[in-house]
């Protein structure tokens, strides 16, 4: 009887074994779906509270009226980042339909896996992601001219301050002097010194490659006045703007008005940080805090209309795993309809990224001033550079700031100088 | 029978020196009795003790206090500022019971399939002569010496793109099976073996199989425990593997959902490490009383008493 | 003296005997963990290295997409990538921390446990917590304790460093190299203690004979009776060395600051899984893989310097 349990013991292994050997080689599976397949669809969107309520309310909606091709939406999971969580899902060919969290960074990486459908394979698709885009949709292009993302939403970064810390530390809390670095420092030092917050301003020091967009690309975008880090297949930023604002963070960093150390919390919401550098999604989530906001310094100012900053952008991306194409395109369009774009705003405070924004949704912005700033400031924001290897750059990029800036072991320029040579490299491959 | 047997003697301990007769091969330091050395050891094994469970027991203190105080007045629970808010706070972000089946679930097959394969490899490569087993042993040591970390892109290469195993189970168990340590286990033990029993065993014409069976399987409870608890640890500590091939929230084991969480969504909790250490705390409550559960048939039986028997 | 290795006798064998071995049935026996280690070990080394040569990246299913050939390019630029060289030395500085005290705390611990003291029991318990408790949730303590708030700072005060112990390029590996030692101790002490419990008593009673006093019998008896635990005590902690992911990726933020505590896995995480360069990536892993075998190699044969074979 011993041998009989030995031998329904090497059965049950070798169902094993036949079951890890028999799995599908997914290498040679057929490409899925079709331009003209309509029926049931999977889309994700991203973790914040009020994202998830406009998808629900979105989906909902699509629900009523299309019930033979239903959308399912969850989050995005989680991970170290949105884009790694895609790329994996793309290797395992199990990405849902849309994706309403495709950061226009690492849409070349997620084309060049063969992980997303060109737009323009539908008739009506160059011309909805132009005509909705208007001024600047050459920004979201692959090399060959086709779109691999409709870009959806951006969120301008500028800077909030917290008015209550401002005047604990005797600082005019309505027009505090931030334009200029010597200005900025100068309150930033007032700021921490007195004793009224801990850091003056908290950027984390993480080493993710997405960092430099809430530090130092905001400050570049406005020192240049609208340049992207790589322009043409050169490197900006060991230019003399590049430099100054390197040189600008690493005094902060130096003199401890900004931590090396990640926060704990929400610095900002938690009044640990008196500044931050937020886009308007935060107005929702800083309600408890007496805000003010102002665009990012430069080193000699820069009126507040000509100031440049960072887009923050977030696409849709449609993914070769989807089956149900036409149905994920019209929902796509459904979803960016100038209905549900408003819906978009009022509901998470971010900025549709259409043709004539303030024209479109006047009645908004005349209700909600405090997002008009940052209205006016998606006019004038740089997105990241559509290159080959994007996240590579970036990630190299970010490795050379945090050794030279954030934690001073180097010289700025020559790490900043060697950086963009690896990285006209990695984006000529 | 040189073997002793401390772990079979009365847990306090203090009887066992005195009485020679009972426990004859207890160690001489007990019965040479030099009180200053006992206070020193104790001393020092207290000592280590306090730095060893300070952590785990700041854990639990940490989880259940409202307001993080990071103070040394903090270390000590305080009534006015315990909650059971945080606890609720990850359970609202993180299905906790639902990752903890997934943890289960996920060792309990590590456990199950590391437990079969070792015995019998571990058995052939003590007891057995055949061809090749120098090569099995040196192909089993190379995996104890090169771990299934260094390998992450190759296998997470064949387990998601070629077998489509992303987000299940049986992808997260099977490169575990590899894991040489219970076959290690095993194998140390049956060669410490009288070489007589197996002798015995074989001379009235029992088969290999039944000898695995009935003699030496029945004497290996230490060492099947140890080989439970030790692959029991490994996949309910791990985290890079399942971290790696699970995306879906569901499917994520508590460690990982833990971590996905400590990365990234714990930034915008109002108390971000209480809600931590209660995740952590639900994390390591299982493991530790399942060992201690476990700790208990360590000390009643041991290698030494099976022999004798 | 049953616990000694029996030499087999030398016999003239039969022709089958000599093809197959005096138990062919150990194979059968050995058959399903060689089937997993093929599949499962053999099989992704050898896709590493076959990655390795390629400028390799996961690609979606179905999808036509180029991999280009591109012979050593990957190990030169390994070779020589600062950061590798980083990881190395991060590896280096976990060894010389994890593995000497691992060897000596261990050892000395388990020799007062197997003394008969009072609460022995529990103090062996108390060892286990941390090793049967999931990295995951202890890091979280540790983030606390050591934060630049944290419990830790308050206690030093003055003497707290700055930048903080875990954002400290100086202090982050020798944190990470504590903390591996912390929650590994009580597996070794583990380790010891069965080995200790196999020297036989006649070698004290005959040291004691002798006249040797407590400290000579520890170092002329224990320590060469445990030899064969310390081996693999070191071997373990030192493959421990090679792999550690979860404490960069999560107590130092990602191998900060600025990859001061980088490892070399997490290296081939960040390159290989979130920048999507597995043909880098794989070649790290190999270059590390040859690395690990060449150490583990030379340990074996420092440590096992002149014990009967």
């Amino acid at each position: 009887m011993h041998s009989r349990r030995m031998r329904r013991v090497a059965v049950a292994l070798t169902a094993l074994l036949v079951l890890t050997a028999c799995a599908r080689d997914g290498d040679e599976e057929d490409e899925a779906g079709g331009e003209e397949a309509s029926g049931p669809i999977d889309i994700w969107y991203s973790n914040n509270e009020a994202e998830i309520a406009w998808g629900q309310a979105v989906v909902e909606a699509w629900n009523a009226e299309h019930p033979d091709e239903e959308v399912s939406a969850q989050e995005i999971p989680a991970g170290d980042s949105s884009e790694e969580v895609i790329q994996a899902s793309i290797a395992a060919g199990n990405t849902p339909c849309l994706i309403y969290n495709t950061s226009p960074a690492a849409v070349p990486q997620f084309e060049r896996q063969g992980g997303l459908v060109a737009l323009d394979e539908f008739s009506d698709g160059a011309s909805y992601v132009q005509e909705r885009t208007g001024e600047g949709v050459e920004q979201y292009q692959s090399a060959d001219g086709q779109y691999f993302q409709l870009p959806w939403k951006a969120n301008p970064v500028m800077v909030f301050y917290n008015r209550a810390l401002f005047e604990e530390a005797g600082i005019d809390s309505e027009e505090p002097p931030l334009a200029t670095y010597e200005e900025f420092l100068q309150t930033s030092r007032t700021l921490v010194e007195s004793g009224a917050a801990e850091a003056a301003i908290w950027p984390s020091p993480a080493s993710q490659f997405f960092q430099p967009w809430f530090d130092f690309y905001p400050l570049f975008a406005a020192q240049t006045g609208g340049a992207q880090l790589v322009e043409e297949g050169e490197p900006r930023f060991a230019s003399e703007e590049g430099l100054a604002v390197a040189g600008f963070w690493r005094t902060m960093y130096d003199e401890g008005l900004s931590p090396k150390e990640e926060a704990a919390g929400d610095a900002f919401a938690d009044g640990q940080s008196a500044m931050a550098i937020v886009g308007p999604w935060a107005i929702a989530v800083y309600g408890e805090v007496d805000w003010g906001v102002v665009p990012v310094p430069t080193a000699d100012g820069t009126p507040v209309e000509e100031t440049y900053s960072f887009s923050d952008a977030k696409s849709i991306g449609l993914y070769s795993s989807c089956e149900n194409r036409a149905t994920a395109w019209e929902f796509l369009k459904f979803s960016t309809s100038e209905e549900n774009d408003g819906l978009l705003l009022a509901e998470t405070g971010q900025m549709p990224m259409r043709a004539d924004l303030p024209g479109t949704y006047a009645d908004y912005f005349e209700e909600n001033p405090d997002y008009q700033l940052f209205a006016d400031q998606a006019a004038r924001t740089v997105e990241v550079p559509n290159v080959e290897n994007s996240i590579n750059m970036w990630q190299t990029f970010r490795n050379a700031y945090s050794e030279a800036v954030i934690f001073g072991e180097a010289e700025v320029e020559p790490t900043f100088e060697q950086a963009a040579e690896e990285i006209t490299g990695l984006i000529a491959e | 029978m040189s073997a002793t047997s401390v772990n079979r003697s009365d847990p306090s301990g203090e009887t066992v020196g005195g009485t020679a007769a009972t426990t004859p091969n207890a160690p001489s330091a007990t019965r040479e009795g030099s009180r200053l050395r006992r206070v020193a050891g104790f001393l020092a094994l207290l000592a280590g003790a306090i730095v060893f469970l300070f952590p785990f027991y700041y854990m639990i203190v940490g989880a259940m206090q409202r307001e993080p105080d990071p103070t040394v007045s903090g270390a000590f629970p305080d009534p006015s500022n315990l909650t059971l808010a945080n606890l609720e706070a990850i359970n609202g972000r993180v299905d906790l019971l639902g990752s903890l089946l997934n943890s289960a679930i996920f060792t309990g097959g590590v456990i199950l399939l590391t437990l079969v394969l070792g015995l019998l490899a571990g058995y052939s490569l003590a007891r057995l002569e055949f061809r090749g087993r120098a090569l099995v042993f040196g192909g089993m040591l190379l995996t104890l010496i090169l771990p299934f970390q260094l390998l992450l892109i190759p296998l997470y290469v064949m387990i998601v793109r070629t077998y489509g195993l992303a987000d299940t189970y049986l992808g997260m168990i099977v490169p575990f099976a590899v894991n040489a340590t219970a076959v290690f286990i095993f194998r140390q033990f049956f060669r410490s073996l009288p070489a007589e029993l197996f002798d015995a065993a074989r001379i009235d014409g029992a088969s290999e199989l039944q000898i695995l069976m009935r003699v030496a399987i029945p004497m290996s409870k230490p060492a099947i425990l140890t080989a439970v608890l030790v692959s029991f640890i490994g996949p309910w500590n791990e985290f890079l593997w399942p971290f790696l091939i699970t995306k879906e929230a569901a499917m994520q084991p508590l460690a990982v959902s833990l971590a996905n969480y400590i990365t990234t969504v714990a930034a915008s909790a109002a108390n971000p490490f209480g809600a931590i250490l209660a995740g952590a705390t639900v994390l390591a409550i299982p493991a530790v009383v399942i060992f201690l559960a476990f700790q208990r048939y360590f000390l009643q039986t041991d290698i030494g008493a099976s022999l004798k028997g | 003296m049953s616990a000694t290795p029996r030499a087999e006798a030398p016999a003239r064998a039969p022709v089958t005997r000599r093809l197959l071995g005096r138990q062919p049935i150990g194979a059968l026996f050995a058959a399903p963990y060689v089937l997993f280690w093929l599949a499962l070990f053999a099989w992704p080394m050898g896709l590493a290295v076959v990655i390795s040569f390629r400028d390799y990246f996961f690609a979606a299913p179905g999808a036509q997409v180029e991999r280009p050939f591109v012979g050593l390019d990957n190990y030169a630029q390994a070779l020589s990538d600062p950061v590798v060289h980083r990881a190395a030395l991060n590896v280096a500085i976990f060894i010389l921390i994890n593995v000497p005290l691992t060897v000596v705390l261990a050892l000395v611990l388990a020799a007062a446990l197997n003394t008969a003291l009072p609460l022995r029991t529990m103090f062996r318990s108390a060892y286990y917590v941390p090793y049967v408790t999931a990295s995951v949730a202890m890091v979280g303590v540790w983030l606390w304790l050591f934060s630049s708030g944290g419990l830790v700072n308050s206690l030093a005060g003055g003497l707290a460093p700055d930048p903080s112990w875990l954002v400290n390029s100086f202090w982050a590996m020798p944190i990470i190299a504590l903390f591996a030692t912390w929650k590994q101790l009580g597996f070794y002490v583990l380790l010891y203690l069965a080995a200790l419990q196999n020297i036989p008593e006649t070698l004290y009673e005959a040291a004691k004979v002798d006249g040797a006093g407590v400290v000579r019998r520890f170092r002329a008896v224990t320590v060469p009776g445990v030899r064969s635990a310390t081996t693999l005590v070191v071997i373990l902690a030192t493959i421990v060395g090679a792999n550690f992911f979860t404490e960069p990726y999560l107590l130092t933020g990602g191998g900060g600051p600025n990859q001061a505590s980088i490892s070399p896995v997490l290296l081939m995480y960040q390159e290989g899984i979130q920048q999507g360069e597995a043909g880098y990536a794989a070649a790290i892993g190999v270059v590390l893989a040859v690395f690990v075998m060449g150490v583990s190699l030379v340990y074996r044969r420092f440590v096992e310097e002149g014990e009967p074979a």
